[in-house]
């Protein structure tokens, strides 16, 4: 259902321009030679500096009702720049403070997922045998189950907050991660500068964390940016199967399982916000495509 | 709307009264009239023989095939053309005879000893589905059958007082009750009879190949079943009543809402009943030729439930209050399309026990403020008003994924914040709002759509006796946990009472009170708009039934 | 080989285990019961609510009905549903057609189309076509399914009338022509996301074939640039995409789901919606451990035809 993560796995760079002038640090200058990627990085940092700058300069707060200004269709008014929803809120200051929260799920539930994952990761890949299998295992059994179902089965459990639904996208989120973290784990432990830190005594932690992690750090940064965009995405599935942010606070996928009711009739409700996630989840795959590219130099061309 | 379990279903079903259908003769419905006033109209034009289908669309799936099984309306719905109960409401409330000859009264002699002893003479020559006679046996089993231990009996409320069952003949029956309950009459004509011939040899009545091939005596038997797609009924041509003028019907289940109504513009189904056309498209779908569109009110009302466990909500000023600042008007016409009518009592407007001269609700702000004032409640931080350590506060929890209520939970929101009451939304899944949740009074307030009836009867009792408290040890449906001793005291007077008089004059004095105290905060009584292709007569909304394909027996296809 | 076989049997019954027992504690923990729907309408009181949870067994130790449950499992006895009291793989097998149908037909189309659009964007590498196709299918994979849905019935079924707006076919037609108009617009909408997927797995499969040796040895010996695409380039190309097909498999079923839901289809995706919703317990296990077997199967078979194809993979 929420297949961001896969394509990133296969998908490649493809547009690039001819070096403009030459960046000292060799991954930034693969990454600008990707303009896709520059393209949505631009994309994320616009979208997110007006979703924090620009809402308290609008004429109309996101939570102001106005009934008899219901449906106003974009351009239908000069005060409502992009119209107004069903209860006759502005969409425009909506659109930008459902960006906050939208984007915001989407951060933090990545931070919580990477954190996860990669200390499972870590772990199993590290000390491998009973507890890696055990560890393991479990990830396996996790991936089992369609992630509808444990939106579904988890979120019935919480009261739905933004804390908590970032809680729910962040605990069913993290088992790519680890399998990314604990095959790279596993290949960077028989390595060369692996053996030497044990042979000069370091301790697990240590290694772990000082010696290995930063050695795999090129694809969790990948799948950071890849769930990023995949949180944004699960936050909208799980509006619309009912459990979303409670309103008044809008986000992107509140605003839009609200509008299907009334596609025919006033289908900017539906189309702006579909937009909005679409731009943002967008930008942030092409951002994690490009830094795939720019982290890897061995993956260039591909 | 949307109180059943799923994320876009709703229980509320549409009936229509007496009223609207007098209403709607005069409406500019011209051609909806005929079918309306199908009785007279159509008797002209029916078919000899069954003809035709009819494919209707509803939001939830039928599952549950034995009637006495808890079920949802859309299986009564199929319950009401595949089988019969003794007797039936008809829209007006009017108990007819179906497999019995005529409804006991104390006046016919059918009750007597004070209500203690029925007696009821049954209808010869009716056959069930598999040609076996119906007797007087069948009735017994029934009756039985619901008080079996282990049997899932959809409630037995009413028949747990049925003692000493005796059959007087192959064709008559007589029963005595532990105590006089008046309803009774209302819940047989909801009690649908079963084949003993069939399910006395089943191993477990809960399992029974039965309940997925139900043999019945109704208008309708048994055709097929598609799970998740649809089933068919056909034309029972040995029924013992009219028709049926139908060769099959289709009733099929479409999920979606958008989708329900989209299927009935462009043809693929030729009616939808029970959760019918959204608000939002009826506008639209009034002006399309092939369709006739009706409001049908339903005995279920939209109504804002208070949990009186909870300190502030407990004090009555506190609900006036709120209940002065609901913008009624606002809810019903700008969200809900101008198709509901406001209502001030819990009683449907269209029983006979409905008192019309209660106090109306005027959205007044100011009056909202001064009663809570009045009251000692003080404005504190942030404006949020205070008595004794307690704030002011309180969440609001509806079925999620409906996208009307939540514009009114927002609506009263803003209006209440004004007078200095604190808010939130906590919506959640209908399983889980359904669950412990409800069951249990865990709700602070609830928004919800419920009706505070016992089938076609007024009788409240079970939703506002004291005694029907479940976290306090009842046994009902009182989960707001109101209690008021008078009001308990006139309840049980009018369920003693077989006098329709005296006992409309017990139930509006209940009526005031809970207007007054208001344990629930009536905002208005639904209205679903139902939709059915023109060129099929019959169509006859019923207040009483769930589902009005409760009559499709005299449904027929204009020649 | 066999032991290799073996072991991964016991490793997928071990999942199948854990999956369960997982499974079973969420669903009977969640908040609201089989029961919730009959509490809505207000005519059931508590006392009878209460008898039919109690003759249902809902009232026993989680431990204790999950210990039933896998017993029965054991047996062969997947339970009855809640709902309509029939034997939940009944209703399994009898949801499974639409699905596998749709399944199906979006599962070729995505093939057919996501290997096209990845050989020619391989082949001719940062192309305008090439160019063109990354975007969209990062675009794709980016939009929300159900939003998708959405936006195709309403520019296909209600703005333009072309195609049906749900259901998988008209009742008391059923001939396949009527079938296949149905089948168009769900199948679209669950292909999207596949066909993005396999058209960049296809073209960097393929990207990684052309850079092989052996390629540039054919294409030195003067084989015909044709020939060099489809007998050596595409066909070892496709090799790893059979791991994707099996992989994919979760991922399609979630995505069947929701596009069961907004098209009105009778599958599973929407037994299992309706059965979360009801809280059917037997009906949902049931679908869980279907699915959890399928996509055990699915990777297991990934894994041996992959060993079976490429003679270089040893399963050991």
């Amino acid at each position: 259902m929420i297949p961001a993560q896969n394509p990133a796995a296969a998908a490649a760079p493809v547009l690039r321009a001819a070096p403009r002038r030459r960046l000292r640090n060799p991954a930034l200058r693969r990454f600008c030679r990707h303009r896709l990627a520059v393209f949505g990085a631009c994309a994320v940092t616009l979208l997110t500096l007006l979703c924090i700058a620009a809402p308290p300069l609008l004429p109309y707060s996101d939570t102001f009702i106005d009934i008899r200004a219901r449906f106003t269709p974009p351009g239908g008014s000069s005060a409502h720049l992009l119209g107004t929803d069903q209860l006759g809120r502005d969409m425009l200051s909506r659109l930008l403070m459902a960006g906050r929260i939208s984007l915001a799920v989407g951060f933090s539930a990545m931070l919580i997922s990477m954190v996860i994952g990669v200390c499972v990761g870590l772990v199993a890949g590290y000390y491998r045998g009973v507890l890696g299998t055990v560890l393991m295992r479990f990830v396996d059994a996790m991936l089992c189950f369609p992630s509808i179902f444990l939106l579904l089965a988890v979120s019935a459990f919480i009261e739905p907050s933004v804390s908590s639904i970032i809680l729910l996208i962040a605990c069913t989120s993290w088992m790519e991660v680890a399998r990314i973290v604990e095959g790279q784990i596993r290949a960077l432990r028989e390595r060369d500068f692996t053996l030497a830190a044990h042979a000069i005594g370091a301790g697990d932690a240590r290694i772990m964390f000082r010696e290995l992690l930063p050695n795999a750090v090129a694809p969790i940064v990948v799948a950071a940016t890849l769930n990023v965009a995949h949180a944004i995405l699960a936050e909208s599935y799980i509006s619309f199967l009912g459990y979303g942010i409670q309103p008044p606070t809008p986000s992107w996928g509140n605003m839009l399982d609200n509008a299907q009711t009334y596609l025919e009739s006033a289908p900017w409700l539906a189309i702006l916000p579909g937009a909005m996630i679409a731009l943002a989840v967008t930008s942030f795959n092409f951002i994690g495509d490009g830094l795939r590219d720019a982290l890897d130099p061995r993956m260039e061309g591909r | 709307m949307t109180d059943a379990t799923g994320p876009k279903l709703r229980p509320s079903m549409p009936r229509l009264g007496r009223r609207d259908m007098l209403a709607l003769g005069g409406a500019a419905l011209a051609a909806w009239g005929g079918a309306a006033s199908s009785a007279a109209r159509a008797q002209g034009a029916k078919p000899a023989k069954p003809a035709g289908q009819v494919v209707i669309g509803l939001s939830q799936e039928p599952t549950v095939f034995n009637p006495l099984m808890p079920s949802i309306e859309v299986d009564q719905g199929i319950a009401l053309n595949v089988f019969n109960p003794l007797w039936l409401a008809d829209p007006e409330a009017n108990l007819m005879p179906q497999l019995a000859v005529e409804v006991p009264s104390v006046e016919n002699g059918g009750i007597s000893e004070g209500g203690l002893l029925w007696k009821v003479k049954l209808r010869e020559g009716v056959v069930w589905h598999d040609g076996a006679p119906f007797t007087a046996e069948d009735v017994k089993f029934t009756l039985e059958l619901i008080n079996t231990s282990g049997f899932r009996a959809r409630t037995r409320q009413g028949h747990s007082l049925v003692r000493d069952i005796q059959v007087l003949g192959p064709h008559e029956i007589s029963w005595r009750m532990e105590k006089a309950f008046s309803p009774y009459l209302s819940l047989l004509a909801e009690t649908f009879i079963v084949p003993k011939h069939i399910l006395s040899k089943a191993e477990d009545p809960n399992t029974a190949p039965f309940n997925n091939a139900p043999v019945g005596t109704g208008p309708f038997r048994w055709g097929e079943r598609r799970p998740g797609e649809h089933l068919t009924l056909v034309a029972n041509e040995r029924y013992f009543g009219e028709g049926p003028y139908l060769e099959r019907a289709v009733f099929k289940y479409i999920p979606d809402l958008t989708a329900l109504y989209t299927q009935l513009r462009t043809g693929q189904i030729d009616a939808t009943v029970g959760v019918g056309i959204l608000a939002n498209f009826y506008e639209e779908a009034r002006k399309n030729p092939t369709l006739h569109v009706v409001t049908v009110p339903s005995n279920s009302l939209e109504v804002i439930m208070p949990n009186l466990g909870m300190p502030a909500l407990a004090d009555k000023a506190v609900r006036q209050a709120l209940y002065t600042s609901i913008n009624k008007q606002a809810i019903l016409d700008t969200i809900y399309y101008g198709l509901p009518k406001p209502t001030e009592s819990i009683t449907p407007q269209q029983y006979w026990a409905y008192n019309p001269d209660l106090p109306k609700q005027e959205y007044d702000l100011a009056k909202a403020s001064k009663l809570l004032d009045d009251a000692g409640w003080r404005r504190a931080g942030r404006g949020v008003r205070q008595k004794d350590g307690v704030r002011l506060e309180f969440t609001v929890s509806t079925t999620s994924g409906n996208a009307l209520r939540e514009q009114v939970q927002q609506l009263m929101q803003q209006d209440w914040l004004q007078i200095g009451a604190s808010m939130k939304i906590n919506n959640m899944p209908a399983a889980v709002i359904w669950g412990d949740f409800y069951t249990r009074s865990k709700f602070e307030t609830l928004l919800v759509g419920t009706n505070f009836v016992t089938g076609n009867d007024p009788d409240m009792s079970t939703r506002f006796n004291s005694g029907a408290i479940p976290v306090k040890g009842g046994a009902g449906g009182n989960y707001m946990q109101y209690q008021n001793a008078k009001v308990d005291e006139l309840m049980l007077a009018a369920q003693t009472s077989f006098d329709r008089a005296e006992r409309k004059r017990l139930y509006s004095e209940v009526q005031v009170i809970l207007r007054d105290e208001l344990p629930v905060l009536p905002i208005f009584q639904y209205a679903p708009v139902e939709g059915i292709k023109k060129g099929i007569n019959g169509f006859r909304p019923n207040i009483n039934y769930k589902s009005n394909t409760w009559n499709m027996h005299t449904w027929s296809w204009a020649a | 080989m066999s032991t290799y076989l073996l072991r991964r049997l016991f490793q997928a019954l071990v999942l199948l285990l854990i999956v369960s027992a997982v499974g079973f504690s969420i669903l009977h923990l969640a908040p609201g019961g089989p029961l919730s729907q009959f509490a809505a309408g207000g005519e059931m009181t508590q006392a009878d609510l209460d008898r039919i949870a109690r003759d249902m067994g809902l009232d026993r130790p989680l431990p204790v009905q999950y210990a039933e449950w896998l017993w029965h499992m054991a047996q062969g006895d997947w339970g009855r549903s809640y709902r309509d009291q029939q034997p939940v793989l009944h209703i399994i097998v009898a949801h499974l057609g639409a699905t596998l149908e749709l399944m199906l037909t979006s599962t070729l189309i995505a093939m057919a189309l996501g290997s096209w659009i990845g050989i020619l964007g391989a082949m001719r590498r940062y192309s305008l076509f090439d160019s063109l196709a990354t975007i969209g299918a990062m675009i794709a994979v980016s939009i929300p399914t159900f939003w998708f849905g959405l936006v195709v019935i309403w520019l296909f079924s209600v703005t333009l009338g072309w195609l049906p707006a749900g259901n998988r076919y008209t009742v008391g037609d059923g001939s396949w022509l009527n079938q296949l108009h149905h089948l168009i617009a769900p199948s679209m909408v669950l292909a999207l996301v596949s066909t993005a997927v396999w058209s960049r797995y296809m073209r960097s499969s393929m990207l990684d074939v052309i850079n092989q040796d052996y390629i540039r040895t054919a294409r030195s010996k003067g084989i015909p640039e044709r020939r060099i695409l489809f007998r050596h380039t595409v066909r070892n190309a496709l090799l790893p995409m059979i791991t994707i097909a099996g992989l994919q498999l979760p991922t399609l079923l979630s995505g069947a789901l929701v596009t069961e839901t907004i098209f009105t289809w009778p599958g599973m995706g929407r037994l299992f919606l309706d059965s979360i919703n009801y809280r059917d317990y037997p009906v949902v296990m049931g679908i869980l451990m279907f699915t959890a077997v399928l996509v055990l199967l699915g990777s297991l078979v990934a894994d041996l035809l992959y060993g079976l194809a490429d003679p270089r993979i040893r399963l050991a």
